[in-house]
């Protein structure tokens, strides 16, 4: 579970611009305060971490809480380079995903 | 009543109600998103700056350096997208967290920057529960926490 999709705006850029670098996480992000339909209240489980790093090194961390919508939308501004932007979250209940996504830049 | 009497009343009524109705509607317009003192709760939002920050409301200083982008109204509280940027190096800022006053838990998101952050720049989306304003708080690194707030007006609450 947790298929997440990473995009970088503009899509192909050129090495060195600052870029808007999108990520969706397919996750529920169930608050806990919202009941089933018996009435019962459904236990929270969200996304309590992630990280994105470019090349090794940290773009981000961010600690969402019950408050981030379901199907989250995280984004940061970047540097165009070359190499491997990566993703990897945690939720509340142990699951975790990670997504590597190749950068291209053109010269 | 003659033709020209009925026209010129006619037209003496649109004179008088047609643009003052168009100006009641603007005043409507501006008056569906209220201020921020009309909607906060300082109580709320009090309790989760203690709980996450160890400080209290009036420890905050308002600053133009940071900026909320939301809509003004949105019809659904479940997703309401935020952006909240600085006019900061990353490098300054130790941390960044969002609150919504009313929600039943008003903290949202905790987000620090590493090396390779090209700006002080986030954008997520989040849940609103009722018409409250929504707070950054950038803690820089020299120990100042710095405060945006902006009003969403939200018709249909996202916590339910």
């Amino acid at each position: 579970m947790g298929l997440i999709l990473i995009r970088v705006s503009p899509r192909k850029p050129k090495k060195g611009e600052t870029v808007k670098l999108s990520i969706v996480v397919r996750h529920p992000m169930e608050p806990g305060t919202r009941r089933d339909d018996e009435g019962k209240l459904i236990p929270a489980k969200y996304i309590n971490e992630l990280e994105v790093t470019q090349n090794g090194e940290r773009v981000a961390l961010v600690k969402p809480s019950r408050g981030v919508s379901a199907n989250p939308l995280f984004a940061f501004k970047i540097k165009a380079e070359p190499g491997e932007i990566t993703v990897t979250y945690k939720d509340t209940a142990g699951e975790s995903g990670k997504k590597v996504y190749k950068l291209k830049v053109a010269e | 009543m003659n033709r020209r009497k009925f026209l010129k009343g006619t037209a003496t009524l649109v004179a008088l109600f047609g643009p003052s109705r168009w100006l009641v509607a603007g005043a409507q317009q501006s008056a569906q998103v209220p201020g921020v003192e009309e909607v906060q709760d300082l109580k709320n939002l009090g309790k989760s700056l203690k709980e996450v920050l160890g400080i209290g409301f009036d420890q905050l200083t308002p600053s133009e350096k940071v900026r909320i982008n939301a809509p003004k109204i949105a019809e659904s509280g479940a997703n309401v997208p935020v952006e909240i940027e600085a006019d900061l190096p990353p490098s300054e800022v130790k941390a960044l967290h969002c609150f919504v006053d009313k929600n039943p838990f008003p903290h949202i998101f905790e987000a620090s920057f590493g090396p390779k952050a090209a700006a002080t720049y986030f954008a997520t989306r989040i849940r609103i529960a009722e018409t409250a304003p929504i707070r950054a708080v950038l803690v820089t690194k020299d120990g100042k926490y710095l405060l945006a707030s902006h009003v969403t007006r939200v018709t249909v609450g996202g916590c339910g």
